[in-house]
């Protein structure tokens, strides 16, 4: 009972949330009532009994993605010279349509049953630990999985800096005034 | 608390991240909804994967870890092509990105 009244508290908090990034003007206001979503919906992970994902989930959005997304807006000032509408006409009809898909979902969902298992397990870091880095011949593989994903990572953050490094470079108002002096 | 709590939490944040990707003009919305869906859907498996016995149970939690390192991924370049573009076309709005000139 106790937990259905934490996990009331949360949801409220996340959808309210999820809310106000979708009616607010300002980006940073946004992202920062994303911050907020991050963290309720790590509370749930916790309250379902994986601890693990929840810390992961607040290291890696809400301190990493959403701090980037953050310095990003701050840095384009991404608001300044918005004239457009939050709205037009069009989405009237993307929000029809994604209500008709969320009802028929909810009705697939009412008529399932599914139900906790009470013999499952808790996902610690340990629990955690010991299936992802299993190397015998009997596990399951992830630890090549998580090499994937580091090369992932790795190339992904190459990309990044040769994006954003080669613009400045070649960018003719930075370089003019140095071959003059 | 029953499972289907759970589920019906992650249909309404998924539907709000791809009203808000759908329906929003500026481009840090846009990228914001993506994230909120795929974070939905991360929640959506881990409630799956608690009706689950004992090793199943733990690849459902596991796989949540690889999708939120991927949409990290994702953020990195998708923020450094948001720069390139904002650099061309002085402007956040989705709209104005739809011709292709450099």
């Amino acid at each position: 009972m106790l937990a259905l009244i934490y996990f009331i508290i949360l949801a409220v908090i996340a959808v309210g949330c999820s809310l106000c990034i979708f009616f607010t003007k300002h980006p940073l206001y946004a992202s920062i009532a994303m911050v907020t979503t991050m963290l309720s919906l790590a509370g749930i992970y916790g309250l379902l009994g994986s601890p693990f994902v929840g810390a992961v989930q607040i290291m890696v959005y809400a301190g990493a993605v959403m701090t980037l997304l953050m310095f990003i807006i701050l840095v384009l000032n991404g608001s300044r010279d918005n004239t457009t509408k939050r709205f037009d006409k069009v989405s009237i009809f993307v929000l029809l349509s994604v209500i008709a898909v969320a009802c028929l979902t909810s009705i697939v969902l009412c008529h399932s049953t599914f139900a906790f298992d009470p013999a499952t397990v808790r996902g610690g870091v340990d629990v955690t630990a010991h299936t992802l880095f299993n190397v015998s011949a009997g596990g399951n593989g992830y630890y090549l999985i998580v090499l994937a994903i580091g090369l992932v990572l790795l190339s992904a953050m190459a990309t990044a800096v040769i994006l954003a490094r080669k613009r400045i470079a070649s960018d003719p108002e930075k370089v003019l005034p140095e071959e003059v002096h | 608390m029953q499972a289907i709590y759970v589920q019906i939490l992650a249909l309404i944040l998924l539907s709000l991240g791809i009203a808000t990707a759908l329906c929003r003009r500026n481009v840090f919305f846009v990228l914001m909804g993506v994230e909120l869906a795929l974070n939905a859907v991360n929640l959506s498996i881990v409630g799956f994967s608690k009706t689950l016995a004992d090793t199943a149970s733990v690849t459902g939690q596991i796989i949540p870890l690889f999708t939120i390192a991927v949409a990290a991924a994702e953020a990195c370049v998708g923020l450094a092509i948001i720069i390139l573009i904002f650099r061309n076309q002085d402007s956040a709005d989705v709209d104005n990105y739809s011709n292709m000139r450099g």
